[in-house]
């Protein structure tokens, strides 16, 4: 999926844990863990809203769209 | 009166399955044996009472032993797809008892559910010519039509499948909420 999540890069930048990012927002380390990775498969306007909250943040700086090389199929994250 | 989780009607439906599984076993087990005495017999047919009468076919002499053995091998058969489709709706039982329906699992029993139910339902088909082929001296007869057919089978194997299906997009469902944060 082209949609790719910079926590890793945010957490970097604010010094922060994703164990006190978990503990701020209210998500567990592990679902944070999964985002982190890129394994989600989608993210609710609240958890984003209270992301954006702890780090300051726009939903932009969290969320970006790089597409993959041309002739790649798009993943839609709906596959079994 | 809850349909999921513990104590509900699943819960109750699961120990009715639990039970049925047992005794389908304990008669599997029973034809089975029966079957390898009347091998171990048929060498004797006198032993065996001499001839027997079967769906209004009276079998004697060298026969017997063969034909009755071959008819507790097909009675065995049925018995294991039913042990077959008992379990794995046991199974399925078990994840609504849990408060987990769409467990991915379960598309998977679903499906060996009505490949199952079809399989017993030819089986059926194929003892009942077979039968036949005997009781009419090797000429097959024809089937009386809409007799032999089971439609109430056949519909509940599409059934079966459809809800496969169901089952499927409630996984893939599952699936999409367990990866959504």
């Amino acid at each position: 999926m082209p949609i790719r999540i910079r926590l890793d890069r945010l957490l970097l930048d604010r010094r922060m844990s994703l164990t006190e990012l978990a503990d701020r927002v209210g998500v567990t380390i592990a679902n944070l863990s999964i985002l982190k990775t890129g394994k989600a498969r989608a993210i609710r306007f609240s958890t984003l809203a209270s992301l954006c909250r702890e780090l300051q943040c726009q939903p932009g700086d969290l969320v970006v769209f790089e597409p993959g090389p041309p002739g790649e199929p798009e993943e839609d994250g709906l596959e079994e | 009166m809850r349909a999921l989780g513990p104590g509900s009607v699943s819960s109750f439906l699961k120990v009715i399955l639990d039970v049925f599984r047992w005794v389908l076993l304990i008669a599997a087990g029973a034809v089975f044996m029966a079957m390898i005495v009347v091998l171990l017999l048929s060498f004797k047919p006198e032993l065996l009472g001499g001839a027997v009468d079967f769906n209004g076919m009276h079998i004697k002499g060298a026969w017997l032993g063969p034909i009755a053995a071959a008819t507790l091998l097909a009675g065995d058969l049925y018995l294991l797809g039913a042990l077959i489709i008992v379990g794995r709706l046991r199974r399925i039982f078990q994840t609504l008892v849990m408060g987990d329906p769409f467990h991915p699992d379960n598309v998977r029993r679903l499906h060996t559910i009505g490949i199952a139910l079809a399989a017993l339902e030819l089986g059926r088909y194929a003892f009942t010519i077979v039968e036949r082929m005997f009781a009419h001296g090797l000429h097959l007869t024809r089937i009386p039509p809409g007799g032999a057919i089971n439609l109430t089978t056949w519909f509940a194997v599409l059934v079966i499948v459809v809800l496969a299906e169901v089952f499927r997009e409630g996984a893939r469902l599952r699936g999409e909420a367990e990866l959504t944060i």
